[in-house]
C-alpha cells in the first residue's frame, strides 16, 4: 500500500494546475488575439505586443507605469528595508522592551490593505484630514496640501504607506537572518578586535546575505506587482493624471475596466505576459547573482 | 513566492471561473404550473447591475406578475463593476439570463453586434419613446435592442437659502453665473463644491458647462458629421470655461472627491454643486432639510439646457428559451404604468414620456429633459476608443487643473483620441 503515498499530492497538484499553470498558458494564448472581452476576435499574432510598445498612448502609459514601479522598488528598498533592518538590529541587540517593539512594528501588517487605504485616505484628506490639521496646528500650515490629489506627492505618499505596512514583515525576515548567525563567529570577531561599524559591515551584513537576498527579491516582486493599495486609494485610473499608475493597475484597467466599452483583454494579457517576464527573469537573475555573494558558515 | 508572481495572470482565470457563477445564476427552468390544464408557468431570469434596486424591483415585478399570472420573474443583481464580465461569459457559454440590463450606447451595442440580443422593433409602446432616447440601445443596423429605462440629467444644484440670503437668483447667462460665484466668494461662501480627484466627475461637469459654448444643435450636427472637430472655437471655449471657474472652487479642490464635494454642499458650506439626477437621493439623505433646487445651464442665447443621457436599458437574450414571455415584459417596460412605478420607486426620470412622480425636483428634471435637453456628448457620442475619448478628456482636464496642460493642449489630446476611431474624423 506504500504506492498510495503518491496520490496524496494529487489534490494540490490539480488545484495548482487549474489555478496557476492553466491561467499562465491561457494568458499567453489570449495575448495573441484581438479580444474585447465579449467575443474572442481574430488571431493577431504578436500585434498586441507591438501595439503595447509602439502605439500611442499605450507605449507612453507603459513606460510611465514602468517608471513608477521602479520608483516604488527604490523607495521601498531604502525606506522600508532600511528602517526594517535597523529595527531588527535593535531588537537583535536586545534593547529594553524588544518583545513589545517586535509586536508593535508588526501591527500594521494585521490590517487589511483596503482598511489601510481607507484609513490613510482619511488622514490625508485635504479638508479635514489629520495630517493637514496637525501641520496647521504646529505652524507649518503652508506645508498642507492635497497629498493624494497632487501628482507630485500622490505616488510617494502611497509608497510610504506601503513601506509603513511592510516594515513589520521585512523586520521579521531580517531578525530571523540575524538570529541565525552563530554566536561563536561574532564572539571570535570581537576577540579579533572588530567593533561597531566594522562588525556590522564585515561580519553581520555578509552573514545576513540570505535574508537580504530574499527580502530584495520579495520587495522587487511586490513593487512590480503593486496594485491593491493604489487601487484602494486611487481607483483603476491611476489618478491624478496617471501619476500613480503602475503596470498592474494599467493591466487591470485594460483587461477588466469598469463597464465602459474599452476592455482590451488581448492587449491586457500581452501586458500580463510582459510583466510575468520582467518579474520572473529579474527575480531569477538576482537570485543567481546574490547567491554567489552569500557567505557560507 | 511563486503565487505572487502569478497573481495577475491568475486574475484572468477568475473571469473564467465566473462562467461557473454565471451558469448557476442564469439557469432558466420551466416549471409546470400548479393548476392542471392552465397555461405553463414560466420563470424568467433577469440580470442587473443595480444591487441597490432589489427592493424596488420587487414591487415592480409584483405588478407585472399580477397581470401575467403564468410568468414569474427572478430578479438577480450583480456588483456593478463585475456585471459586464459575468454577463459576457454567461452569454458566450449560452447560459445567459432571459432578460438582461444593457449598458447604454457603445458598450451595450457591442453585445447586439456579437449576436446576443433579440431585436425589439415590434414591441408596442417603443414608438412612444423619443428616437434620441432609443439611440442608446440602437445597433448600427438600425434595429432597437433595448427598452430604455431612465434618463440621467446633470445640472447645477443650488442652495435656495444661501442664494436668497445674498439676494441672488439662478443665473441666466455665463456672465451672470460668474457674477453670482464672485458675490458668494466675497461673502466667504464656497461658490461651487467641486473636486478634481475623480476623472469621471470632470467629464460630467464639462458635460454641463460645455453646451453653453455651443448653444443650439447646429454645432453638434456639424461636429457629428465631421464638418467641425473638437479643436473648434466652441469646444475650446467650453474647456476654457472649466478653467475660468477655478477661483470659485474650494481650497485644495484637486484632492477632493465626490464624498467631500457632496458633504460640502449638504452641510451648506458651498452654494452650488454640479452633479447628476442620481445624486438627488444621496444629498437628501445627508441633509433632509437642505433647501435644494437646481438650474439647468444657461446658454449665451438666453436659453437653458439640461444635459441628459440614457442610463441603461433592458434587452432580451437572443438564445432565451422563453422569448415570447420575455418580450411581454419588454412590452410592460415601455408602458406608462411601468414608468410611474419606476420613477416613484427610485426617484429617477423615467424614459417613458409624460411620467410624473411625487418629487417636484424629479418632475422638473423630467419636464426639462423633454423640452430643453442636450446630449451628454462624451457618453452618447465619444465613449469609444482605447482608452475612450471620454477618459482622455477626463485625464486631460485633470492635467489642466494641475497646471500641466493648457486648454489648447486639452482639446488637442481629445481630438487626437477621437481621430483614432470616430469615423467622421478618420478620413
Amino acid at each position: 500500500m506504500r504506492w498510495l503515498i503518491h496520490l496524496f499530492p494529487l489534490p494540490a497538484l490539480v488545484i495548482y494546475t487549474l489555478f496557476v499553470v492553466y491561467p499562465i498558458f491561457s494568458a499567453f494564448l489570449y495575448s495573441l488575439y484581438d479580444w474585447n472581452g465579449i467575443k474572442r476576435g481574430v488571431f493577431v499574432g504578436l500585434q498586441n505586443f507591438i501595439t503595447l510598445f509602439t502605439v500611442e498612448p499605450f507605449n507612453e502609459m507603459f513606460w510611465n507605469a514602468f517608471r513608477h514601479n521602479v520608483f516604488y522598488f527604490v523607495i521601498e528598498m531604502i525606506v522600508q528595508n532600511g528602517i526594517a533592518f535597523g529595527l531588527a538590529f535593535l531588537i537583535y541587540r536586545k534593547i529594553r522592551g524588544s518583545g513589545f517593539l517586535k509586536i508593535a512594528y508588526f501591527m500594521p501588517r494585521l490590517l487589511s490593505v483596503i482598511v489601510i487605504g481607507f484609513l490613510w485616505k482619511l488622514i490625508l484628506n485635504p479638508n479635514y484630514g489629520a495630517l493637514n490639521t496637525i501641520l496647521a496646528k504646529i505652524g507649518l500650515g503652508e506645508w498642507a496640501r492635497p497629498w493624494l490629489g497632487d501628482p507630485d506627492t500622490a505616488l510617494l505618499a502611497i509608497i510610504l504607506i506601503n513601506c509603513w505596512f511592510g516594515i513589520g514583515f521585512a523586520m521579521l525576515i531580517f531578525l530571523a537572518g540575524l538570529q541565525s548567525i552563530p554566536e561563536d563567529l561574532i564572539e571570535a570577531a570581537r576577540l579579533d578586535g572588530a567593533t561597531g561599524w566594522r562588525m556590522l559591515w564585515k561580519m553581520i551584513l555578509p552573514l545576513c546575505m540570505p535574508a537580504i537576498t530574499i527580502m530584495t527579491i520579495f520587495t522587487f516582486i511586490q513593487a512590480f506587482e503593486a496594485f491593491e493599495l493604489v487601487y484602494a486609494m486611487q481607483g483603476s485610473m491611476g489618478e491624478p493624471f496617471y501619476s500613480t499608475d503602475t503596470l498592474a493597475v494599467y493591466f487591470y484597467r485594460m483587461a477588466f475596466s469598469s463597464g465602459a466599452g474599452d476592455v482590451t483583454l488581448g492587449l491586457g494579457s500581452a501586458l500580463a505576459v510582459v510583466l510575468f517576464f520582467i518579474v520572473g527573469s529579474v527575480s531569477a537573475l538576482s537570485l543567481y547573482l546574490m547567491r554567489k555573494r552569500e557567505v557560507q558558515h | 513566492m511563486k503565487q505572487f508572481r502569478f497573481r495577475y495572470v491568475a486574475s484572468i482565470v477568475l473571469a473564467a471561473v465566473m462562467v461557473v457563477t454565471g451558469c448557476s445564476g442564469g439557469g432558466t427552468e420551466t416549471q409546470s404550473g400548479g393548476g392542471q390544464g392552465g397555461g405553463q408557468q414560466v420563470t424568467l431570469s433577469m440580470h442587473s447591475w443595480r444591487v441597490e434596486d432589489t427592493e424596488g424591483y420587487k414591487a415592480i415585478i409584483k405588478a407585472f406578475e399580477a397581470d401575467n399570472p403564468n410568468i414569474k420573474i427572478d430578479f438577480k443583481p450583480f456588483k456593478a463593476t463585475e456585471y459586464n464580465t459575468i454577463l459576457n461569459t454567461a452569454l458566450q457559454s449560452d447560459s445567459g439570463p432571459d432578460i438582461l440590463q444593457l449598458r447604454p450606447y457603445a458598450p451595450g451595442i457591442t453585445l447586439a453586434e456579437a449576436g446576443h440580443l433579440e431585436p425589439l422593433d415590434n414591441v408596442p409602446g417603443l414608438s412612444t419613446i423619443p428616437k434620441d432616447v432609443l439611440a442608446a440601445a440602437t445597433g448600427k443596423d438600425g434595429k432597437v435592442y433595448g427598452v430604455p429605462l431612465s434618463l440621467n440629467s446633470t445640472q447645477f444644484y443650488y442652495n435656495k437659502k444661501i442664494f436668497e440670503q445674498n439676494g441672488l437668483q439662478a443665473p441666466k447667462s455665463w456672465d451672470e453665473l460668474i457674477a453670482t460665484a464672485k458675490t458668494l466668494k466675497e461673502k466667504g461662501i464656497v461658490p461651487i463644491s467641486f473636486g478634481a480627484k475623480e476623472g469621471w466627475l470632470l467629464s460630467l461637469s464639462h458635460g454641463v458647462i460645455a453646451p453653453a459654448s455651443y448653444s443650439g444643435t447646429d454645432y453638434l450636427d456639424k461636429l457629428l458629421k465631421g464638418e467641425s472637430d473638437l479643436k473648434s472655437a466652441e469646444f475650446l471655449q467650453s474647456v476654457q470655461r472649466m478653467q475660468e471657474l477655478i477661483p470659485y472652487f474650494p481650497e485644495n479642490y484637486v484632492g477632493l472627491e465626490l464624498n467631500d464635494m457632496r458633504t460640502l454642499f449638504a452641510t451648506e458650506k458651498a452654494a452650488m454643486f454640479i452633479n447628476g439626477s442620481f445624486e438627488l437621493e444621496g444629498i437628501k439623505k445627508l441633509n433632509p432639510d437642505l433647501p435644494l433646487d437646481f438650474f439647468p445651464m444657461p446658454t449665451d442665447d438666453g436659453k437653458q439646457v439640461l444635459t441628459t443621457w440614457v442610463d441603461g436599458s433592458y434587452a432580451v437574450n437572443a438564445k432565451s428559451k422563453h422569448k415570447a414571455e420575455a418580450l411581454k415584459f419588454m412590452e410592460f417596460m415601455a408602458t406608462k404604468k411601468f414608468g410611474e412605478l419606476f420613477a416613484n420607486q427610485f426617484k429617477r426620470i423615467s424614459a417613458v414620456p409624460g411620467v410624473s412622480t411625487d418629487d417636484p425636483l424629479v418632475n422638473k428634471m423630467a419636464e426639462l429633459s423633454q423640452s430643453s435637453a442636450t446630449p451628454y456628448l462624451m457618453v452618447v457620442n465619444f465613449a469609444e476608443g482605447k482608452p475612450t475619448t471620454k477618459q482622455t478628456l477626463e485625464n486631460a482636464l485633470q492635467g489642466m487643473y494641475l497646471g500641466k496642460l493648457t486648454p489648447e493642449q486639452v482639446v488637442e489630446e481629445v481630438q487626437k483620441s477621437a481621430a483614432t476611431w470616430f469615423p467622421p474624423f478618420k478620413k
